[in-house]
């Protein structure tokens, strides 16, 4: 299929109806970015992502305006992954750029940061990368978050899981940063709630860059499962030294990683069996544009898209999109517009109740051969669980 | 309450069967060869920083960015020409080793001619430096996109009684090692390896003795930028790149060459194999969660006790 009819079925799923009048003036839609700093590898994606969804709604004339279809026109500026230069970006979008939309930047703690600042402007913004129950302390009204991977629920994912396939014990290894600390505090009572034994429960810095020692440990104590709440860095460390070592659990969890197409290729078929996070598949054949966000993607980068972060970022576009079509570009109506409706998206629907999206459930994603499938929770799940193959020896 | 790390240390020292299994494990050989990767990665990054700073007292910076354009080398010629990381490394080494020509002749040959210059030339160096790495990052991010690159490499898993290896890990350690016994020879019995100690010992002496100053000068920033360009070959066969990978390792070769020595070549290389085995056999030892805690703690010690010495040795040179 061409680009151009990729972009076309992306769009093409009930957001725009044909016949509406087209006027010159550009939508401009302004976010930061964190095209440099600490998170400017991670951020990528989202940027593309966003990209991808403009020229999507360009190539299908514009963005629906309450009837009247206009180009979008990004505005964006880099936040160097620091929060505080997010909060002086949106500021400047607000009040010197005046842009009519806005789009989510990277990042738990830049939406943190940011909250307070769209509060105080009344202007909505529907956030994509972002999950921590500290959101929910947010004020609701004018930011939403569409994960479904908040910690309280992916721990509770992760432990019906292993339940379901009758697994005893687990190895927990838990990277020192935020998301990873909050997954922890929430998986170990849902583990001993379950009759789960934690065999190892170790906790390392974010600059690990060698973990031999600690999966010594893992490997003689055997457990069923092992789950390591880590970010990609950590868990390519992971795959490599796991595999030396011949790691022999049938449940392997990393928690960020596996999603992004760099694993896939510095790991090939060692990858297969490692569970992640995520609720997204382009197999799921109720989501509309699921199967075409992932060609479009795969098609303008040449690579697959991140199965957890992709997603996300398009529902929040599809979810402004949805709000304008039905309302224009009146803030107000917006929020009231976002607060109140179900929104059709690549993952499903989704409905918001105070900052949070309640439709989609927390789920986790397996690398099964050369392809990502959808595994929990079974209301969404696209295949079964298979226990990690051996590693491969060449 | 005690701090996280505390509770770490605490729950391991009062449990006999981790404590069991580490010290198994440090008999196995596994740790060893962990140790050896890491600190051998270590020598060879701060190897490079050490000859710059050793014969022109500048403090590089942006070292740990010149590491991740020789990833990108690596990663791209074994892309699209699928050429090896084994052999790409030398192009790697060489195109790093001509920028730092380039950065010698174009910004610091004349700052290191002017004599009145010389007390601030430690601290303008490294502003300069810090713009070079902000160059280079941003370079490498607009012309190969912030995504995470990576690719496989001689994958394969050794195994050798209990002790396994991939192949990847075994190539980096021989090769560092290769490279760590080169450069020693070098340093020890070539004419431009003696100049280059000659000038590090002490800077008059050896232009009285007839050592082309200049020459030196461009020949150690040629091999210092040239090493760590090799050394990013290296770690890309088991690490993902990106434009902003390099600052870690820039910190990392700090402390090896703050711990042996800065200039003191041999004890640098002595002090990067030092970290690696604090690194790996403290964390056996006591916790993972104490890894920084280690590294950092026996930085300040050595620090601590070494700080006359450290202190003459740089009055003298």
């Amino acid at each position: 299929m061409t680009t151009k009819a990729l972009l076309a079925a992306l769009v093409g799923f009930g957001l725009f109806s044909s016949g509406i009048a087209n006027a010159a003036d550009p939508v401009r839609i302004g976010f930061s970015a964190a095209r440099t700093g600490l998170f400017a590898g991670a951020a990528d994606g989202q940027i593309k992502t966003y990209e991808l969804w403009k020229d999507a709604v360009n190539a299908g004339g514009g963005l629906d305006v309450k009837g009247v279809k206009r180009p979008v026109e990004f505005v964006f500026y880099d936040d160097q992954s620091d929060p505080g230069k997010a909060v002086q970006i949106y500021e400047k979008l607000i009040t010197d750029d005046k842009v009519d939309l806005l789009l989510a930047p990277y990042g738990t703690p830049a939406h943190i940061a940011i909250a307070g600042v769209v509060e105080r402007h009344k202007f909505p913004l529907v956030g994509n990368t972002a999950a921590s129950v500290k959101l929910r302390e947010l004020k609701p009204g004018n930011v939403w978050f569409t994960t479904g991977q908040m910690p309280d629920r992916l721990a509770q994912a992760i432990t019906d899981l292993l339940q379901a396939k009758g697994f005893k014990t687990a190895a927990l290894l838990v990277n020192q940063l935020p998301f990873p600390l909050e997954s922890k505090s929430f998986l170990i009572p849902a583990l001993q709630k379950a009759g789960i034994e934690l065999k190892i429960n170790e906790e390392y810095p974010p600059t690990i860059k060698d973990m031999t020692a600690l999966l010594a440990n893992v490997k003689a104590a055997n457990p069923d499962a092992v789950i390591a709440f880590a970010f990609p860095a950590d868990s390519a460390i992971y795959m490599n030294q796991a595999r030396e070592l011949d790691i022999k659990a049938p449940f392997q969890f990393l928690e960020v990683g596996p999603t992004e197409a760099a694993f896939a290729k510095q790991f090939g078929d060692a990858l297969s069996g490692i569970v992640t996070m995520g609720h997204w598949s382009p197999d799921h054949e109720q989501w509309h544009g699921a199967k075409a966000l992932f060609e479009a993607y795969e098609q303008k980068y040449h690579e697959p898209p991140s199965y957890l972060n992709t997603p996300l970022v398009f529902m929040s576009c599809q979810i402004l999109a949805q709000a304008v079509a039905k309302v224009g570009l009146d803030r107000d109506a917006i929020r009231q517009t976002i607060a109140s409706d179900t929104f059709d998206t690549v993952n499903g629907p989704v409905k918001f109740v105070g900052v949070e999206n309640v439709a989609t459930p927390a789920g986790l994603l397996q690398v099964q051969g050369h392809s990502m499938a959808l595994i929990w929770p079974p209301s969404i799940a696209t295949a079964d669980f298979m226990p990690k193959p051996p590693w491969p020896t060449k | 309450m005690l701090p996280p790390t505390c509770d770490a240390l605490a729950a391991r020292l009062d449990n006999p069967q981790q404590n069991g299994l580490a010290v198994s494990a440090l008999l196995s050989g596994q740790l060893l060869f962990a140790a050896l990767v890491v600190g051998s990665v270590y020598v060879i990054i701060a190897l490079g920083l050490n000859l710059v700073f050793g014969t022109m007292r500048l403090l590089d910076a942006a070292h740990g960015d010149v590491v991740m354009l020789g990833a990108y080398t690596s990663f791209w010629l074994f892309t699209l020409v699928g050429m090896p990381p084994l052999l790409s490394m030398l192009i790697a080494g060489g195109l790093c080793a001509g920028l730092g020509v380039a950065v010698y002749r174009g910004l610091f040959r004349r700052l290191l001619a002017d004599t009145r210059l010389p007390r601030r030339l430690e601290g303008n160096s490294l502003l300069v430096f810090f713009g070079i790495s902000i160059i280079l990052q941003n370079f490498a991010a607009l012309c190969f996109d912030t995504t995470p690159r990576a690719y496989l490499y001689l994958d394969g898993v050794i195994r050798v009684g209990n002790l396994a290896m991939t192949e990847n890990r075994l190539a980096e350690l021989a090769t560092a090692a290769i490279l760590c016994v080169i450069i020693f020879l070098f340093l020890r019995f070539h004419i431009y390896g003696l100049a280059i100690k000659a000038l590090i010992q002490n800077r008059q002496a050896a232009a009285v003795v007839g050592v082309n100053i200049e020459r030196i000068q461009l020949l150690s920033f040629a091999i210092g930028f040239g090493l760590a360009g090799i050394a990013g070959s290296l770690i890309s066969m088991t690490e993902q790149i990106t434009p902003f990978m390099g600052f870690p390792f820039t910190i990392a070769a700090f402390v090896t060459v703050i711990l042996g020595g800065l200039g003191n070549l041999i004890r640098g290389m002595a002090a990067g194999m030092f970290l690696g085995f604090v690194e790996i056999y403290g964390v056996a030892l006591t916790s993972s969660s104490l890894d920084s805690v280690l590294i950092y703690g026996v930085f300040i010690v050595v620090l601590y006790l070494q700080s006359q010495d450290f202190l003459g040795g740089r009055q003298k040179s």
